[in-house]
């Protein structure tokens, strides 16, 4: 290898090295430390069938829903689709996203639209006359 | 006075030397159309968007907890607020059309082939700029719209696996739309978009300078660009001088810009500002029948009809390659699109698309 190539070749990975420890300190000063959740418990107050209620848990805009026949559920608003919040539909019993229209069930199961995935639903146990959700 | 004072300047910079050489001689095809000079509108509407923002920055307050509060007084309490403002709404939607229509019109006449690809690249990479001026633009006031639109535009790298989640964090500055968010947009909206805009302005215009208008197609002096063996300066047969013949052409069009605006300011002030852009964000609250503005419609209503996010996404993504990168697909010599059926066809197609996929977004 002549002298000139090698010369090329260490100024190449001298400078990816210098390109480097500038831009990885750069990524990671604009990706923030995770915020850390809490993984707490939430107690509610017991509502009527039908009827739901909208809280956030978790840092995760969160709905409680008492399903006519099968019990609460307490089910994440966020779209899976692009992030926007459902609406409760108490007539169609769904849950319907107001942006590209996408529906879900009261399990969180895709009944039609573009959302890729179910909802995040999480534990959730009934005692007495509250609910405690986590 | 005056002819002293430009007698002093002309002694020690050469001005007219300078406006003969540059301006005077500097031959422009004669049979130009009002579309040639879209572009140069187009820098006005920047230029307007530049000192209308310059002034909203004195009162605005770039924080989640008082932007929206800020923006209410300076519509409401602020002398003449109202005018900034509005100014600078409408003047940057009449920016986005005029690069789309600048960049039609180019198409439509085949501008963009051999020797003009690079100023094609240019120009789409302005369009992209300009479309990331108003995403990030229309999160400052922290509406409604504002907050949810930009829950939709941050989430859409999520559709890819690995990288997604972690470009949608950095893009949001967390997991969801936060004051981080907004400080992060408003640099990226005054700060990093300017500059970059202004350079990759300065090199299309170098490059339209360099290389020479192109004529239209059905022009009879269009032959004179053939055939491209080396670097020449385009020259033609039917021409005029850019100084002052096509700067009369470009001044009535920049002021028929400025009546547009201002008719639709006068007559339509509330058509791009609806309900949701004057209600505060509520992160907990999607408001019903949210829509993006009139030119994300069709990706909009796309990314709707299309079940699968990913496939909707990249459908998108690789369209934006196809157009930056269309001069080196389509190396046909011929520039008449007309003589041209299957491109015209397929042009005119997406075209109506775009306008049937616009319509349907806004009243889906």
């Amino acid at each position: 290898m002549e002298r000139r190539s090698v010369l090329g070749l260490i100024g190449s990975a001298l400078g990816l090295t210098a390109f480097g420890s500038f831009a990885y300190p750069l990524i990671r000063y604009l990706a923030p430390p995770r915020a850390s959740v809490r993984t707490g418990r939430l107690t509610l107050s017991k509502t009527d069938i039908g009827d739901a209620k909208e809280i956030v848990y978790q840092q995760t805009p969160t709905i409680v829903i008492n399903r006519p026949g099968k019990g609460y559920v307490a089910i994440s608003r966020v779209c899976t689709h692009l992030g926007c919040l459902l609406e409760y539909d108490r007539e169609n019993k769904s849950l319907i996203c107001p942006c590209h229209a996408g529906v879900f069930d009261l399990e969180g199961r895709v009944v039609s639209g573009p959302p890729p995935k179910p909802l995040l639903r999480f534990p959730l146990s009934v005692e007495g006359e509250e609910i405690t959700i986590g | 006075m005056w002819q002293k004072l430009k007698n002093g300047i002309d002694l020690r910079i050469g001005l007219n030397e300078l406006v003969d050489s540059k301006l005077r001689e500097y031959r422009v095809p004669g049979d130009t159309n009002i579309f040639y000079t879209i572009g140069i509108v187009t820098v006005v509407a920047y230029m307007i968007q530049a000192l209308t923002g310059y002034f909203l920055l004195m009162y605005y307050v770039p924080h989640a907890d008082n932007a929206f509060q800020s923006i209410q007084e300076i519509m409401t309490v602020i002398p003449y607020g109202w005018f900034i403002r509005m100014t600078h709404i409408v003047a940057a939607n009449l920016m986005v059309a005029l690069v789309f229509i600048h960049l039609l019109s180019i198409f439509f006449m085949g501008s963009y082939k051999k020797p003009r690809e690079m100023t094609w690249i240019a120009g789409g990479i302005l369009l992209l700029i300009t479309l990331a001026f108003c995403l990030s633009g229309y999160l400052l006031p922290w509406s409604q719209r504002s907050y949810w639109a930009t829950t939709i535009i941050t989430n859409i790298p999520t559709a890819f696996p690995v990288i997604g989640d972690f470009a949608a964090t950095i893009l949001r500055g967390g997991d969801s739309i936060s004051a981080a968010t907004l400080t992060r947009f408003f640099s990226l909206h005054v700060g990093f978009l300017p500059p970059l805009f202004l350079s990759v302005v300065g090199l299309h215009i170098f490059l339209v300078w360099r290389i020479g208008l192109s004529v239209p197609p059905y022009s009879s002096s269009a032959k004179e660009e053939k055939p491209w063996t080396g670097y020449a300066k385009v020259t033609y047969s039917k021409n005029y001088p850019f100084y002052p013949n096509f700067v009369l052409k470009e001044v009535s069009m920049i002021l028929l810009f400025f009546t547009v605006t201002f008719f639709i300011m006068s007559f339509m002030p509330t058509i791009f500002l609806p309900e949701t852009a004057t209600t505060p964000a509520d992160p907990l609250k999607t408001p019903p029948n949210i829509k993006p503005e009139w030119y994300f419609l069709a990706p909009y209503q796309m990314l709707k009809m299309i079940p699968n996010k990913f496939i909707g996404i990249s459908i998108q993504l690789i369209a934006i390659v196809v157009f930056l990168f269309w001069p080196f697909i389509d190396k046909s010599d011929e520039r008449n699109i007309v003589k041209r059926p299957i491109v015209l066809i397929t042009f005119l197609l997406l075209t109506v698309l775009w306008v049937v996929l616009t319509f349907w977004g806004r009243y889906s």
